[in-house]
């Protein structure tokens, strides 16, 4: 498993971890706002990246190695 | 803590099918059939289990910071909007750090188009800003720059649009500017391929794709609050889909306008909208 994925599945437990906190007690205004609005995007984010579909590796090299051809 | 997850959900549902609507009408304008409505929301999830890559020329992690950053400010807006009935001025800043966000997601690329875009971004803030002035109208008028407020007056008072039509016609503008193919939005220009997002593909025009769902519904949502009033779910619906559909109208018979006269296109309607309602609000 590459940095990446353990990184989104780090941020992903944690994310969820959180606005479950959230849900379940009862907490001041402000910190379940913080709350939102961190761990909501990360949390989306972090699963994307852990869902998302990878190309070979050898043909990942070809797509970053000219990113400009075309203009 | 619920209340805002129900409100983040609606806000990316009712957004993303309203793109899908504005699509069809302007399909059926230009007689083609046109995507299924839940098309724009079928790609953004779509896009989510797509193969990924980065460009090596992108500027990690920023180049993926960024994207969270616009999800970030729209869950705020959620937030000061509909959970809330907080300040409108939060919602300005909101909306001048999707500018930003805009020209970012440009730099951060590599790209040419992206570079191109992200200066457009700044261009057209220069345009877009002055627009919310309308703020001001609005402040001078109830005194206030609160929603909950806002709602309030207009319940004693009457709806905001009968008073200042003109800052309404203002903040349209700007909606307007929101709208994919509108002839304000510059950033996003076919010259220019898909603009600042023509580098994020696959799951990060996904996550982008999702964050401009809820811009969208937000900032109809504030259309309707401020210049209505507070409504029922099933009439902000309505007051959403008929915005929408004119917004299409539009969209469908104004081809996107040449940086250059988007910009005075703009700044146009904001002296007119500035100078007309101070002019209504004195006499």
């Amino acid at each position: 498993m590459d940095k990446l994925k353990i990184v989104s599945y780090l941020i992903l437990i944690i994310s969820v971890v959180a606005i479950i906190y959230a849900l379940l007690f009862n907490l001041a205004n402000w910190v379940v706002y913080a709350i939102s609005i961190i761990f909501i995007p990360s949390g989306i984010l972090s699963f994307g990246l852990i869902v998302m579909a990878r190309g070979p590796k050898d043909e990942e090299k070809e797509k970053t190695r000219e990113p400009f051809i075309g203009y | 803590m619920a209340n805002i997850l129900l409100n983040v959900l609606i806000a990316f549902l009712v957004g993303s099918v309203l793109f899908g609507l504005q699509r069809k009408i302007m399909a059926r304008i230009q007689m083609r059939p046109g995507p299924p409505v839940i098309q724009h929301l079928l790609h953004t999830l779509k896009f989510f289990i797509k193969e990924s890559s980065f460009p090596k020329t992108a500027a990690m992690p920023f180049y993926i910071a960024i994207t969270a950053m616009l999800c970030v400010i729209w869950v705020s807006a959620v937030i000061v909007g509909p959970v809330t009935e907080g300040s409108l001025l939060l919602i300005f800043a909101i909306y001048a750090i999707h500018k930003i966000v805009e020209h970012n997601a440009g730099s951060s690329s590599g790209s040419p188009y992206g570079k191109l875009s992200c200066v457009r971004a700044v261009f057209s803030a220069s345009a877009e800003v002055p627009l919310f002035a309308v703020l001001i109208i609005i402040y001078f008028k109830t005194g206030t720059m609160v929603i909950s407020n806002i709602i309030n007056f207009q319940a004693t008072n009457g709806p905001l649009i009968y008073s200042i039509p003109l800052a309404a016609a203002m903040f349209f503008v700007l909606i307007l500017s929101k709208a994919p193919y509108s002839p304000f939005a510059i950033t996003k220009g076919k010259d220019i391929i898909s603009g600042y997002e023509t580098e994020h593909f696959g799951l990060l025009r996904g996550y982008l794709m999702m964050s401009e769902s809820i811009a969208w519904y937000m900032l109809l949502w504030v259309f309707l609050t401020v210049f209505i009033g507070g409504l029922s779910p099933l009439w902000y619906l309505v007051g959403m889909v008929c915005l929408s559909v004119i917004v299409a109208f539009i969209n469908a018979t104004t081809p996107i306008l040449s940086p250059n006269h988007s910009i005075m296109m703009q700044v146009s309607f904001a002296i007119v909208g500035i100078v007309g309602s101070l002019v209504l609000l004195l006499y």
